[in-house]
């Protein structure tokens, strides 16, 4: 199948292709490559607003009521009065860095730049199958990005009912006073859905039909398999969450009662569709991440991965388990007792396929030869802090600890640990792995060690303590900590941990600077196509891609990770070029 | 750096004890004062102690291999594909341990939600943005029905008038109860989800508009004074949405319940009178 269905996109050839102006390369473009870039720039341009918020945020935990320095003043009356920061714009602070981070930083990073950069290149197409739903998508990311940011400026403010808006308060004005707001939220949700599933649509399709002759399915490099895995997931639960969101909207404004107990709808129906998809979402936000840190492991460690197959079985485990888990949320949210018990141990065997990964991680370094670049130490530092946020996870999944540590910031610290230590931490390590790919030029090794250990640094000092804060008794989304007894003496730890956030704010600029400095660099030290010696297609061609991608539709011989083949002269052996008859390759 | 990682949990926990003095449990958690809290406690001790030891091994194994394979030159790296007997083996491992703990939590978990024992003090909680009501049985030991649907600003909890049970029950904005018997709470909420959460009850339960969840009871061991949170997120007011609760010796509850009994008895006899002298005029 792959061999007919490849040919046609890549003997176009391109050769005769025209420059194409500033709005056709960068605005409206329908080359992945660029669409992917698109991505980039638009999810690190939230990634500063959600940043900003999340240390507004912790600014208010650490020092209540005070003035925030320097913009506390700036603050819209929504939100501060008097430069302090008000209960009720706390919680507009807390729901718009969660919505941002999840729908317009990480799963852009993930998804939208590496899905549109990687996917094509990996698996030798020229391009996605769909181009023109490709820019669709970007801009429909763009748009939900502008509704979202506009609900800031609605009347009465952005909306203040957490990330997951749960009915009734999020599907009534007069019970959360923002009705523009959530309103907004709700028709921004929706559109970002619209993205996702659009790029789902074109992922799916891409690989299954446009692999090159040879790129048998287990012979695709983990990065893609983990992208199709997780853009299944995305088509199968992001129309839900579009659904739930558009009865949202229709509860708030066209007196519909889809979640309102007064007229016949059911609070606990908002929480079931939010984490039917909610709960494969928090897959969607790791499995790009694993894959990712898998392509960097078995790269710098010189080794093919250990237990590919291994690897691809736990990634598609985690895929289907996912969607049997949602009621792990919602222990302790009025459903049956029963069905806890059920979703309790569904939880405990999602575990299995992470600890898995983990341990064919331990085993592709085990008697590797290491290399420690930025983007190795990223992934590194990857393993451990998701084998944290994984083990902090066992805690909730025991119904019983569930009662004790449910909304409280120990979850916060969990899920900090899998999306900021895991997601980020991978798309950090990625960003400095395909950087000369992308852009014809590496990014700084100096500036790139000084990035990681402030980031891995700063990031411990910023979450760790949220375990204490959680155990102490400490409740998520509540401006105002010290009012409470028990939680007067913990205040100590939430200065410590807004320390910490402060340290990973300024550390970012770092990497920004890098990319700076960096990108002057193009013209006088460009990348060669092959920085890495590594295996996979995206390597064989030009740092960055000429248009097209392959001036030669690529033939693959065997799979992405023949490192350290005995017999061999050069340490790896790319898919493109086929064994020597003296070389044997080990089965995988 | 790994180093660092390895002390870096001490190093915090080291920080949080030279603070939180008077928490000197494990964790500096608020000490657990239910007999229902004891076994939970229990398994967060098993899976702290399970997970720290899987930390330490994993990691240990982990930071040993970069240290000893890292790049030196003139030495090559293993080639493997890697080796299904270990894939086996730390599939298997997994399974049984979560498998294990699984049985183990839902027990607990049963246990804790088996039915009310009868002689249980029944207490309807009503949450609003942003407070609480907290209603009693009165003289006759009996606590009218909540009928969800009935439940406005006015009628605050739900009851009918006509319900014989509901004559004498009188309501209170502190949750008072004795120490050592068992209390078994009704929760609704009014307007939206708020939660009744304790973490020295080692408990949290969301209350639900339009329904009311009357499963939750549990036993406090000795008296004291806490203080009552919603965890849930419900509106600006969220962070500020607690009420006292007095646990109180049996003979200081008794005399807290007849004062109660007797002031509600004295309201609804001026109610009555004042209802009576306006139809006479």
């Amino acid at each position: 199948m792959s061999a007919i269905t490849a040919e046609p996109h890549v003997s176009a050839g391109h050769s005769h292709h025209q420059e194409p102006g500033f709005f056709h390369k960068y605005l409206w473009t329908y080359d992945h490559k660029m669409i992917g870039i698109q991505y980039l720039w638009t999810a690190l341009f939230f990634l500063f607003i959600g940043g900003g918020l999340a240390l507004l945020v912790r600014y208010q935990l650490a020092w209540p009521n005070t003035q925030v320095p320097i913009i506390g003043h700036l603050l819209p009356n929504t939100l501060a009065v008097d430069g302090a920061i008000i209960p009720g714009g706390y919680n507009m602070l807390v729901t718009m860095h969660a919505t941002l981070m999840v729908f317009f930083v990480v799963m852009p990073l993930l998804i939208g730049t590496f899905g549109n950069f990687l996917i094509p290149l990996q698996i030798g197409a020229g391009d996605m199958a769909f181009p023109l739903l490709n820019e669709l998508s970007y801009w429909l990311y763009v748009l939900s990005g502008f509704i979202i940011l506009a609900a800031f400026f609605a009347p009465a403010g952005a909306p203040g009912t957490g990330w997951t808006a749960y009915a009734p308060l999020s599907a009534d004005g007069k019970f959360n006073g923002t009705q523009a707001g959530q309103s907004l939220w709700g028709i921004a949700i929706f559109v970002n859905g619209l993205s996702s599933i659009a790029g789902a649509t074109n992922y799916i399709t891409t690989v299954v039909n446009m692999r090159a002759p040879g790129m048998h399915m287990f012979r695709m490099p983990l990065a893609t398999w983990s992208l199709f895995i997780t853009a299944i997931l995305l088509l199968l639960a992001v129309p839900v969450l579009s659904a739930a969101a558009a009865m949202l909207f229709a509860d708030l404004n066209l007196g519909t009662s889809f979640f309102k107990p007064e007229g016949g709808g059911q609070p606990l129906l908002w929480q079931h569709l939010f984490w039917f998809f909610g709960h494969p979402e928090v897959y969607i936000l790791i499995l790009p991440a694993m894959g990712f840190v898998s392509e960097i492991m078995a790269t710098h460690s010189r080794k093919p991965i250990f237990g590919y197959k291994a690897m691809v079985y736990a990634m598609i485990a985690i895929g289907f388990l996912g969607f049997i888990v949602w009621g792990h949320h919602m222990f302790v949210s009025g459903m049956n007792l029963t069905l806890s018990a059920t979703f309790s141990v569904a939880t405990m065997f999602i575990a299995v396929p992470s600890a898995i990964k983990t341990f064919n991680w331990m085993g592709t370094v085990w008697r590797g030869s290491i290399e420690f670049t930025t983007a190795m130490c990223f992934a590194l530092a990857f393993v451990t802090m998701f084998v944290i946020g994984g083990l902090s996870g066992i805690f909730m999944a025991s119904t019983p600890v569930d009662l004790f540590v449910h909304h409280t910031y120990f979850i916060v610290a969990h899920f900090h640990y899998v999306i900021f230590g895991g997601s980020i931490f991978a798309i950090f390590g990625a960003i400095y792995f395909w950087f000369p790919k992308m852009f014809g030029v590496l990014l700084n090794e100096k500036l790139g060690k000084v990035h990681f250990f402030l980031t891995f640094i700063f990031f411990n000092i910023a979450f760790f303590p949220m375990h204490n804060l959680g155990l102490g008794g400490m409740m998520r989304r509540i401006a105002d900590p010290p009012i409470y007894d028990h939680l007067r003496q913990l205040q100590p730890l939430n200065q410590i941990s807004t320390i910490g956030a402060i340290g990973l704010g300024f550390t970012t600029f770092i990497f920004l600077w890098n990319i700076a400095v960096s990108l002057r660099n193009r013209k006088s030290h460009p990348a060669p196509n092959n920085p890495w010696h590594a295996n996979t297609l995206e390597w064989t061609v030009a740092s960055p891609p000429g248009h097209g991608n392959f001036p030669v539709t690529p033939t693959v011989y065997h799979g992405p990770y023949e490192y350290s083949v005995p017999g061999l002269e050069k340490d790896y052996l790319p898919q493109t070029e086929p064994a020597p008859a003296h070389v044997k390759l080990e089965a995988h | 750096m790994k180093v660092f990682l390895r002390i870096l949990p001490f190093f915090v926990l080291g920080l949080s004890s030279a603070f939180a003095t008077e928490y000197n449990n494990l964790y500096w958690a608020p000490p657990n004062v239910t007999v229902g809290g004891k076994e939970i406690d229990k398994i967060l001790n098993f899976i702290f102690w399970l997970t720290l030891f899987v930390f330490v091994a994993t990691q240990t194994v982990y930071i040993t291999y970069l240290v000893k394979y890292r790049r030196k030159p003139g030495v090559k790296a293993h080639y493997s594909h890697g080796n299904n007997f270990l894939e086996i083996i730390w599939t298997t491992i997994p399974v049984l341990i979560f498998l294990g703990l699984a049985i183990y939590s839902n027990r607990v978990w049963k246990d804790l939600f088996r039915d009310p024992p009868p002689d249980a003090l029944q207490v309807n909680i009503s949450s609003y943005q942003f407070g609480w009501d907290f209603r009693y049985p009165g003289a006759d030991g009996k606590l009218a029905a909540v009928h969800v649907k009935e439940i406005t600003p006015e009628n605050k909890f739900g009851v009918r008038a006509d319900d014989p049970d509901a004559a004498d029950d009188f309501t209170a904005t502190e949750l008072v109860f004795p120490a050592g018997k068992p209390l078994h709470i009704l929760l609704n909420a009014r307007d939206v989800i708020h939660s009744f959460y304790v973490p020295s009850f080692r408990l949290y339960q969301d209350a639900v508009p339009g329904r009311t969840i009357s499963w939750v009871w549990f036993i406090v061991e000795e008296p004291g004074e806490f203080q009552l949170a919603c965890s849930q997120l419900c509106g600006s007011g969220h962070y500020n949405m607690k009420a006292p609760i007095r646990v109180l010796p049996q003979e200081e509850y008794d005399e807290w319940y007849a004062g109660k009994v007797q002031a509600a008895a004295q309201a609804r006899a001026l109610e009555t009178q004042n209802s009576v002298q306006t139809a006479a005029n």
